[in-house]
């Protein structure tokens, strides 16, 4: 087996596919890129068992074989490297030989036939949404997934396609973010919940993307085609909490300000808050809301007050700032609404400008229990 | 900088209160705590001591030393409102003081000899104490915290001694090395093993010597016996925990009761933690035996302060726990890991009813004392847990006999 190819091309693909490999693997294998070349196709894979990703690249070549490569001494290597076509040759003692203009470098490389192999598809259904939009919907909600082991469906994003829309949810059962496009759709109704590794490897790799990527999925997998590159992952197995039922369709009062205004000021008053609960306070009343913190082991506190406009009774509720802080940071709209009703109810976040047509945003933040 | 450390304990502090309500009781035997099979003297007057009674034993064993002395259950709640009298007091008229338990009082009084006389001061503090509440009090005078302990404890009863600045050492050396703050039956069997019985023997050894036997420990008991200590004055006294446990007046196996009692406790722990505005993050369940072995398990919980999330994980830790199918003389609580703030509502797991419901049953709590609404299950479990705020920044009540 024998390819030549360029370095610069063959480690820009690499470094994609190395955010796969884990630090530490139960096995060996997975330390490993797997080369299978056909003729000059050379189609790279990663995998750390749940994910599995590919590439396929264009090689000068007329061998057939698969290997797998250290990955971490491969990737350091041609990160050295300046732009220069590199030979790769089998050698018979079981390393592959990688010569440059400067040398010759061997690797030991294990077989690849123990790499496991990436899970076919089982009659999957499929839809195809372009690169940025599915980038952006991840973007808007992977931070509000949770990391909590007991309860792993909250841990990854939950896709909801209908014929009407796609909708994208996540939460850790404090916060949560729907994200809806109206302008995409599915043919068919499908639901299912994607963990985070693999989301936040699109996310990387289709910001700004303007193709089209498809996405197959089955009740046990689902597998995004972009390009040259295949992604397969397996799905968090589970039923999705009932999200539409917490959220409150009645909310009295109402607060729109200024994103930036509020994000400063929560951002500065959350400083002086407790460093493990960062329980911030909001006191609103006619068109003030004040905002405070304290920090009763170190005597730290802190008030500000901001104008806003506000419809409702005036009310005083808790939040960690943390979430606010988060919420506020993953929009990016001028002004914000925040719709309430009472001080144990959550807390509803919407943008109120900046958003593309068919584009919407919900984000629920849950308060904390004020002692009254 | 030269300090100037008081350290002022009420002599006999249950047994002055309880002569000071029943004037009966004065120059007669007389032993407070527990009357109960279990129970163990909390408090004994001096005319008992020389029948070799002390703190800390059981009362059926006092009993049978001092016959003719009397008994009494005695009541925290009268002795915490005496103890805050002598706290107003010595509040008003000291710069800085630490409360460092019920009946004992460390006060900074550096600075103050320039206008005073910190001798003449604390003199007069003391009769002012005496006179005001009629509670006997001794007080030590020193440039730090052990030695004024250490004066105290030889100026008593009812007296006050001063240990001028430079003769700490004569002072503590020929004293026993019992004496020493932080020397117990342990550590003094140890040292006098070795030969160890007074302080001067420690004050002449070499501080490595200290170290090799008893480790870092070795080092600070060196050093208290050199009259070396450092530690400052604390006025505020910060909680890093809270518990309560409960010793059976007879072993039990009755899982349903211990149950009703761990949630018993839980429950009024919870709305302490709520009432303080404070969450724990680590919670244990402590089990006693018949045959005295103890054993108690901990785990690591998101900050909560909601009795349907902490019930639940205790009764677990101590399904977990109970396994020897023994009689059990003692369970207990603690949460510890504790911050300041509110609990953090759960989308999915709180419903409006049950938040109200908190709300509503602190409310009533706060109105009509902690025991005023409680779980039915709860119900079993007599009297649990504590009437004080714990988050005050007092220290905790703790019994006299018992060491902290």
């Amino acid at each position: 087996m024998k390819f030549i190819v360029s370095s610069t091309y063959l480690l820009k693909q690499l470094q994609v596919l190395g955010g796969v490999i884990n630090n530490s693997n139960t096995l060996p294998i997975l330390d490993n890129f797997l080369f299978d070349l056909k003729q000059d196709k050379l189609t790279v894979s990663a995998s750390d068992l749940e994910t599995t990703m590919s590439s396929v690249l264009n090689v000068d070549s007329d061998n057939e074989g698969t290997i797998a490569v250290p990955a971490k001494l491969l990737l350091e290597t041609l990160k050295t490297f300046p732009e220069q076509p590199l030979t790769f040759v089998v050698e018979d003692n079981n390393t592959v030989e990688i010569s440059s203009n400067h040398g010759k470098y061997a690797l030991a490389y294990a077989d690849g036939a123990e790499f496991p192999k990436a899970v076919e598809l089982a009659n999957p259904s499929s839809t195809s949404i372009m690169g940025d939009i599915l980038a952006t919907a991840i973007d808007k909600t992977i931070f509000a997934a949770g990391n909590d082991d007991l309860r792993p469906v909250m841990s990854g994003v939950f896709f909801q396609f209908s014929p009407e829309s796609l909708t994208f949810v996540a939460t850790d059962a404090h916060k949560l973010v729907k994200y809806q496009r109206t302008d995409v759709t599915a043919s068919q109704v499908a639901e299912f919940i994607m963990p985070k590794k693999p989301l936040t490897l699109l996310k990387g790799i289709l910001a700004g993307s303007e193709s089209d990527v498809l996405i197959e999925y089955n009740d046990s997998n689902a597998k995004f085609s972009f390009e040259n590159t295949e992604l397969i992952c397996r799905l968090i197995d589970g039923k999705y909490p009932n999200y539409e039922a917490v959220i409150p369709k009645e909310n009295p009062n109402q607060l729109s300000i200024s994103r930036t205004q509020f994000l400063s000021s929560v951002k500065r008053v959350a400083i002086f808050s407790n460093k493990t609960t960062h329980q911030i306070r909001l006191k609103i009343a006619g068109a003030e809301l004040n905002i405070s913190a304290e920090d009763i082991d170190y005597s730290n506190k802190a008030e500000e007050r901001l104008t806003c406009s506000y419809q409702g009774d005036d009310m005083q509720i808790g939040f960690n700032s943390r979430f606010l802080t988060e919420m506020l940071n993953n929009l990016n709209s001028d002004d914000v609404s925040l719709e309430m009703s009472l001080p144990n109810r959550a807390g509803i976040l919407t943008p109120i400008d900046g958003l593309d047509e068919g584009e919407n945003v919900t984000m629920l933040v849950m308060p904390v229990m004020l002692n009254s | 900088m030269q300090k100037t450390i008081l350290h002022l304990d009420l002599d006999t502090f249950f047994v002055s209160v309880e002569r000071l309500i029943n004037s009966e009781l004065k120059n007669k035997p007389l032993l407070v705590g527990g009357l109960s099979d279990r129970g163990v003297v909390a408090a004994c007057s001096y005319e008992t001591r020389g029948y070799g009674v002390h703190s800390g034993m059981p009362m059926k064993m006092a009993k049978e030393l001092c016959p003719e002395a009397v008994a009494i259950k005695g009541n925290a709640g009268t002795y915490s409102n005496y103890s805050d009298m002598v706290t107003e007091i010595i509040k008003e008229q000291v710069p800085l003081f630490e409360k460092s338990s019920i009946d004992e009082f460390y006060a900074d009084l550096t600075g103050m000899d320039r206008f005073f006389g910190c001798y003449k001061y604390a003199s007069e503090l003391r009769q002012r104490i005496l006179k005001e509440t009629g509670l006997p009090i001794s007080f030590g005078l020193s440039v730090n915290k052990v030695v004024s302990k250490v004066a105290t404890n030889e100026a008593k009863p009812n007296n006050q001694l001063k240990i001028d600045y430079g003769l700490e050492k004569p002072f503590l050396a020929p004293l026993s090395i019992k004496k020493i703050p932080m020397v117990g039956d342990k550590t003094y069997q140890m040292l006098s093993n070795l030969g160890l019985r007074q302080v001067r023997t420690i004050q002449e050894m070499p501080i490595d010597v200290m170290q090799r036997v008893l480790g870092k420990n070795g080092r600070i008991i060196w050093k208290r016996a050199n009259g070396i200590d450092h530690t400052p004055v604390v006025p505020f006294c910060e909680r890093k925990s809270i518990s309560t446990e409960r010793t059976f007046d007879k072993d039990t196996i009755d899982v349903v009761k211990l149950r009703g009692i761990l949630i018993a406790m839980t429950e009024n722990l919870a709305y302490q933690l709520r009432r303080g505005e404070k969450l724990t993050a680590c919670i244990a369940v402590k089990i006693r035996y018949s045959d005295f072995n103890t054993y108690s398990k901990q785990m690591r919980i998101p900050y909560t302060s909601a009795d349907h999330i902490l019930i639940p994980k205790i009764l677990e830790l101590f399904k977990t726990l109970y396994n020897r199918r023994l009689l059990v003389r003692l369970v207990g609580i603690r949460f510890s890991h504790l911050v300041s703030g509110n609990y953090q509502i759960n989308l999915f797991d709180d419903t409006e009813e049950i938040l109200n419901l908190y709300h509503a049953m602190d409310h009533i709590r706060k109105r009509y004392g902690d025991k005023s609404v409680i779980r039915a299950s709860a119900m079993g479990a007599r009297t649990i847990g504590r009437m004080q705020n714990p988050f005050d920044g007092r220290p905790p009540i703790v019994l006299a006999h018992r060491k902290q």
